[in-house]
């Protein structure tokens, strides 16, 4: 019997966004999930379990921007704590929609400045790279189907 | 009783829909305060429509939630139609109910089968389920994957359906697609009724008296219809907000409401305290025995209702995809290119309203009222219930905070709220 390989531990976190990466990961699971359960432990995701474990992952799937002072700080955590970071969706790839507020007129930027202060926003929304290493990308909003898991079953083997 | 002091805090709540927070403080074994904090960080779409093509801002307020996008493409579709005077066909209409189904099966599920039933085993995750109900699993797939599967027939996808657009939809239906569709639909149906009798045999139980609102849709279509209240109130979907009131809620991203003055529900018990009698015939015939529960004040009842809905989804979308050609139609098209309207609908976790305004053709104002930003005042004063009752309840310190801490997240895994969507919220000044 062949010896039994050692499962990756997969991690799946959301910065400033709406889930729907990750809402939609769970409609790729429909297919996908008891597969690939057999080669990888969900170590984190908030949406499906409360007892976390950030340590060791072997791949962190991140979702979202880079918004508050709390986001880039989360990210760090993550990174530090992982052998490759994936950036998933258009989100954490560009920024945009969170990033719309880069591009304000000075007038909407008042607006928002008062809630901007409260709680504790950067100066701008930042895409992932701009924080961090990113080893790679998985494009679109809500990510591809097709590209998610080429990318992701090339990370578990 | 117990006098004692006792800090909980619970950050980031699991199995709930984005980032939310709970402080609870008790001082000589009595509850002080609750504060609830939904520390969704904000986007600011309210500014970032302003001077956008009116065709262009669904796709882009699409983005506010990830599981109901489709909620929000359908409620801002139909504030620009009714703005600007456009008026959709009754195949439109038709495809989208099967797209609000279609939403209605994966949301549902999502939330019945991996956030609720973990806490009903008493486990962490769906995944941990012991080998004897692992089946669970399984169902809860298929399940999602039918809904799923009717979104991409009907809307292109289940995140950010790129096919419903004002005035139509983009694609039609495969019609080769239809009958396999009708099948997978069908397939699932079994399970749903498990599901059913699982929450209808749950004893979980909070009742506080409090009313319920929403819109009460002739054929529970979550579309069109008078909003009602179980405190007597008809109104027009255009003036549902003459009705409301926005409540700051410190230290929160997001503010609540109170309906005609006091706190109230919105979601899937206030639709079925309020609507029964509308649902499909055979859902209505199928759960007849969990029907007979509503009227019902109790908020875990919220779970059973849920799943009656997914029974209505399925039954009502096999007739529809039976009886529609589904053939190619041209969008239906504007009228006039400014003005303002209301678009009202019932997404899954309740009523949600879109107020806009269109100056040839670019959105200058937009107004939201978010289902779970409505909830907000309820829930917290359930759980200030909840706290009550526990620390009333003779339990010593040490498993006060433990119980308080389950409690607290089962009742508010009930309300199924969605702090992705409560964090965006209305702007009153017009100008």
């Amino acid at each position: 019997m062949a010896e039994e390989q050692v499962k990756k531990r997969v991690g799946i976190f959301s910065l400033t966004c709406d889930e729907g990466c990750s809402i939609y990961l769970t409609e790729i699971f429909n297919q996908k999930l008891l597969g690939w359960l057999e080669r990888a432990d969900l170590v984190y995701f908030l949406s499906v379990k409360n007892k976390t474990d950030f340590s060791g992952l072997d791949i962190a799937l991140v979702e979202g921007v880079v918004t508050s002072q709390k986001d880039k700080e989360e990210l760090e955590k993550i990174r530090s704590n992982a052998r490759v970071l994936i950036a998933m969706g258009t989100c954490a790839m560009s920024a945009l929609p969170s990033g719309q507020r880069n591009t304000f007129t000075p007038e909407q930027k008042e607006e928002i400045r008062e809630h901007t202060e409260t709680y504790g926003f950067l100066p701008r929304a930042l895409a992932l790279k701009e924080v961090v290493k990113v080893d790679d990308e998985i494009p679109g909003c809500p990510i591809s189907e097709e590209i998610f898991i080429k990318t992701f079953e090339r990370y578990l083997t | 009783m117990h006098s004692c002091n006792l800090d909980i805090e619970i950050n980031k709540l699991s199995k709930i829909e984005g980032h939310a927070d709970l402080d609870i403080r008790i001082r000589n074994g009595k509850l002080e305060e609750v504060t609830l904090k939904v520390m969704e960080n904000v986007r600011f779409f309210n500014q970032a429509v302003q001077g956008k093509s009116f065709a262009s801002v669904p796709q882009l307020v699409s983005r506010i939630c990830g599981t109901c996008s489709i909620a929000h493409l359908t409620a801002c579709i139909e504030a620009v139609e009714k703005t600007l005077g456009v008026v959709p066909s009754a195949q439109t209409v038709l495809l989208r109910k099967l797209t609000m189904y279609s939403l209605m099966i994966r949301d549902h599920a999502l939330h019945l089968y991996f956030f609720v039933l973990p806490d009903l085993f008493g486990i962490d995750s769906i995944l941990d389920l012991a080998d004897d109900k692992k089946e669970l699993i399984h169902e809860a797939l298929h399940v999602k994957e039918a809904g799923n599967n009717l979104s991409k027939l009907v809307a292109g996808r289940a995140v950010h359906a790129p096919y419903e657009q004002v005035g139509g939809f983009s694609h039609e239906i495969d019609p080769s697609r239809v009958p396999i569709l009708i099948s997978e639909l069908k397939k699932v149906r079994p399970s749903v009724l498990k599901l059913m009798d699982i929450f209808y045999n749950c004893s979980w139980k909070l009742e506080r008296k409090t009313n319920f609102v929403a819109i009460a849709t002739p054929d529970f279509s979550f579309l069109e219809g008078k909003i009602k209240s179980t405190s007597g109130s008809v109104i027009e979907e255009k003036d549902y907000w003459d009705h409301l009131h926005n409540v700051v809620l410190p230290y929160s991203q997001a503010s609540g409401f109170q309906f005609e003055g006091k706190e109230y529900m919105v979601g899937a018990l206030a639709r079925m305290n309020l609507n029964k009698e509308s649902l499909h015939p055979s859902t209505q015939k199928d759960a007849a025995k969990y029907l007979a529960v509503f009227p019902s004040d109790n908020i875990f009842h919220n779970n059973l209702a849920q799943a009656i809905e997914i029974l209505h989804s399925l039954d009502h979308s096999i007739e529809l995809l039976r009886s529609g050609e589904f053939k190619k139609e041209e969008p239906a098209k504007p009228t006039r290119q400014s003005g303002e309207g209301v678009g009202a609908i019932e997404a899954p976790r309740g009523t949600l309203y879109y107020w806009m305004a269109i100056d040839e053709g670019r959105v200058r104002y937009l107004n939201l009222v978010i289902p779970t930003a409505q909830n907000l005042i309820n829930m917290r004063g359930d759980i200030k219930k909840i706290v009550e009752d526990a620390c009333a309840s003779g339990v010593f310190p040490d498993e006060l905070e433990e119980k308080i801490r389950r409690e607290a997240e089962k009742i508010i895994r009930a309300y199924d709220p969605c702090m992705s969507c409560a964090s965006h919220f209305l702007r009153v000044n017009l100008n």
